[in-house]
């Protein structure tokens, strides 16, 4: 009886030996993977510096672009801990995929098959952006410059006109519930549009034909003098 | 296209291989004056150039009312003279550049004077006259005074000046030359349009020198960056007393904006370009100038100042996130200050003013925002100082204003350190 106990007990242990022998490798290439991806981020952020993105950041608007929209942290310090993310999991998930455990079978493949759809919607959302304040500071200045009182209501018009399109497309991209997207985009957006038809149309008929007629026979209220 | 444009003069005139002046008209649709503008220039040449040999050149940019035609009538045998498409033939402006005219309101008008420095350099012309063909007020006088001190002087280039109202030109007074003045060290009125005289020197660095025609604000504002860059490169510079300026087109009352993005633009453009030249100069030192000495005139209706109040105050509400970028923290401090003042009490000080217009440049130079919108933005701010200049002359003369001016100057060149100071380690 306690010899097949001892057997038993032989057998069990070399079974999970064998198997630590089998796992320890994948554990090993998974911590690899951990460490690798986070020299990865340190390498990624040191260039960062070198080239002074900071800088490149501000001059392209990056950084007031996210400041208005109520992001305080630096542009490095975002794309730095960005990629740090991206890198750490795109190694864990390796690493995870190393175990060849069951369940996380094929994990890889499908994050895999999911990024392009991320990197796309992140580049959509980034050029929205810009290009919603960009043109959000056009239409600004031009109002002001034209006298027109309600200049920053226009400019705030255009910037999140271009905001929600953008956030509509990124949504899109990603997948993420595209049929009540579409729906809601083409609601709000023919709605606006529909108001500002009825505001013009009733409200501000005079107005408009006045500004038409004005442009039309370039009448302008000019100064007395030139300026060149 | 110097080749296009050297063939087009040798088809119409084969026997102009050197000639001693080169006399250019740029046009676009100017059937109605061009015809007297010529008649005024045979007549100066005929006084004062009776024995050189001349070519007229006529650079048309697609005139539909027969512009062309009318040169060669009004020329006929008397001079020999020649139509060039300086655009090349069956080519047409960028229609992206339909509204980014020249203030002079002519389109390719940078490559009608490209092409008249290539003819000069080509024809070996002693002296090139460029006359604008929409002025009403050419007189036979203006060929004498923008040739013969390139001819007899060694002037490299004569800049034009005009006899106008007193306010008249308050962008160039108040910003423009004073900025030229205190950068380069040279008084030059900084006017524009209506007549230019150039020495083949001149001409054919302006050809050869690629970068000056390179970016948004040489390519649309020929006529405020030829004096920048004649005294930047440290050309002799002239300056011809026109008299009058009467043209068909009012420059700049079509879009100030635009002007003021144009002129300030290439001031701050080349300024990037001649930094070495321009940080060592203090002081400045008069120009030569030819022609019977003019009087300011007294404007013929009152300038109203409200409108443009208006536009400096709503500048004031709607700017600030963009002028908070653009100006130093003690500038925009001052500046807010401003919006506290009654309309007849508003006071934009000049110390100010120059702080203003240094802090533009500098952000200019870091690009802090888009440069079209930083140029753009400025126009509040311009429009603050111009009725700050208007209420503070209006009881007195034109020397009251021409005093001001002055004064403008003289502060912008006690102040240049804050500029270089600024913009060297910003």
């Amino acid at each position: 009886m306690s010899e097949m106990w001892q057997e038993a007990m032989i057998a069990a242990f070399r079974e999970m030996m064998n198997r630590a022998v089998l796992f320890l490798p994948k554990l090993m290439a998974m911590v690899t993977f951990l460490a690798v991806g986070w020299l990865v981020k340190l390498l990624l952020m040191h260039i960062l510096k070198v080239v002074r993105f900071e800088v490149f950041c501000e001059r392209m608007g990056l950084t007031s672009a996210l400041a208005k929209g109520g992001v305080k942290q630096r542009m490095s310090d975002l794309i730095g801990r960005f990629s740090f993310w991206v890198v750490f999991l795109f190694f864990a998930f390796m690493g995870v995929d190393a175990l060849d455990l069951p369940a996380t079978a094929n994990l890889m493949s499908a994050i895999l098959g999911f990024l392009p759809h991320v990197i796309a919607a992140i580049l959509v959302g980034l050029l929205g952006i810009l290009l919603a304040n960009f043109s959000g500071e056009a239409v600004l200045i031009a109002a002001v410059n034209a006298q027109i009182q309600g200049a920053r209501f226009m400019a705030n018009m255009v910037r999140w006109g271009i905001i929600i399109f953008t956030g509509a497309m990124v949504l899109t991209q990603l997948g993420i519930a595209k049929e009540i997207v579409v729906a809601a985009f083409s609601i709000i957006f023919g709605g606006i549009v529909l108001a500002m038809a009825i505001a013009v149309g009733l409200g501000g008929r005079t107005i408009a034909k006045e500004a038409l007629e004005r442009r039309l026979r370039r009448e302008k209220a000019g100064d007395e003098f030139t300026h060149i | 296209m110097e080749d296009a444009v050297w063939k087009a003069v040798q088809e119409q005139c084969p026997d102009a291989h050197q000639v001693d002046l080169l006399i250019a008209l740029p046009s676009f649709n100017h059937a109605s004056t061009i015809g007297s503008v010529l008649k005024a220039i045979l007549a100066g040449l005929n006084a004062s150039f009776a024995n050189a040999s001349i070519l007229i050149v006529n650079a048309d940019v697609g005139s539909q009312d027969g512009t062309p035609d009318i040169v060669k009538q009004t020329v006929g045998a008397l001079v020999p003279v020649a139509v060039i498409q300086p655009l090349g033939e069956g080519s047409s402006a960028s229609p992206f550049a339909l509204n980014r005219l020249s203030y002079s309101g002519m389109p390719g008008r940078e490559e009608a004077f490209k092409s008249f420095f290539v003819l000069t350099q080509r024809l070996q012309a002693k002296a090139c006259a460029v006359i604008d063909a929409n002025m009403r007020s050419v007189t036979a006088e203006w060929m004498s005074l923008l040739v013969k001190p390139v001819l007899e002087s060694g002037a490299d280039y004569v800049a034009p000046v005009f006899r106008r109202p007193r306010y008249e030109g308050s962008l160039t007074n108040n910003l423009i030359a004073p900025l030229t003045r205190s950068l380069y060290g040279k008084r030059v009125g900084c006017q524009v349009g209506g007549g230019y005289g150039f020495s083949p020197k001149m001409a054919s660095t302006l050809f050869q020198k690629k970068f000056l025609w390179e970016g948004e604000a040489a390519r649309f504002a020929i006529d405020s960056w030829l004096t920048t860059v004649a005294v930047a490169e440290g050309f002799q510079v002239w300056q011809a007393r026109l008299g009058a300026k009467v043209q068909d087109h009012k420059a700049g009352a079509a879009d100030v904006a635009t002007s003021l993005v144009q002129a300030v633009g290439a001031s701050y453009h080349y300024m990037e370009h001649y930094q070495d030249v321009w940080e060592k100069p203090t002081g400045s030192s008069a120009v030569p100038e030819v022609g019977k000495p003019m009087e300011t005139e007294v404007e013929a209706t009152p300038i109203h100042v409200e409108r443009m109040m208006k536009g400096f105050r709503q500048g004031l509400r709607d700017l600030l996130p963009i002028w908070e970028v653009i100006l130093a923290p003690e500038t925009l401090a001052g500046v807010l200050a401003l919006g506290l003042k009654d309309d007849e009490d508003f006071r934009y000080p000049l110390a100010l003013w120059v702080q203003t217009v240094y802090d533009f440049a500098v952000a200019y130079h870091e690009k802090v925002i888009h440069r079209e919108h930083l140029l753009r933005s400025l126009m509040p701010l311009y429009l603050g100082r111009t009725s700050s200049v208007v209420l503070e002359t209006r009881g007195g003369g034109p020397e009251m204003v021409q005093h001001t001016v002055e004064q403008g100057c003289q502060t912008f060149e006690a102040m240049k350190p804050y500029l270089v100071d600024r913009w060297r380690f910003q």
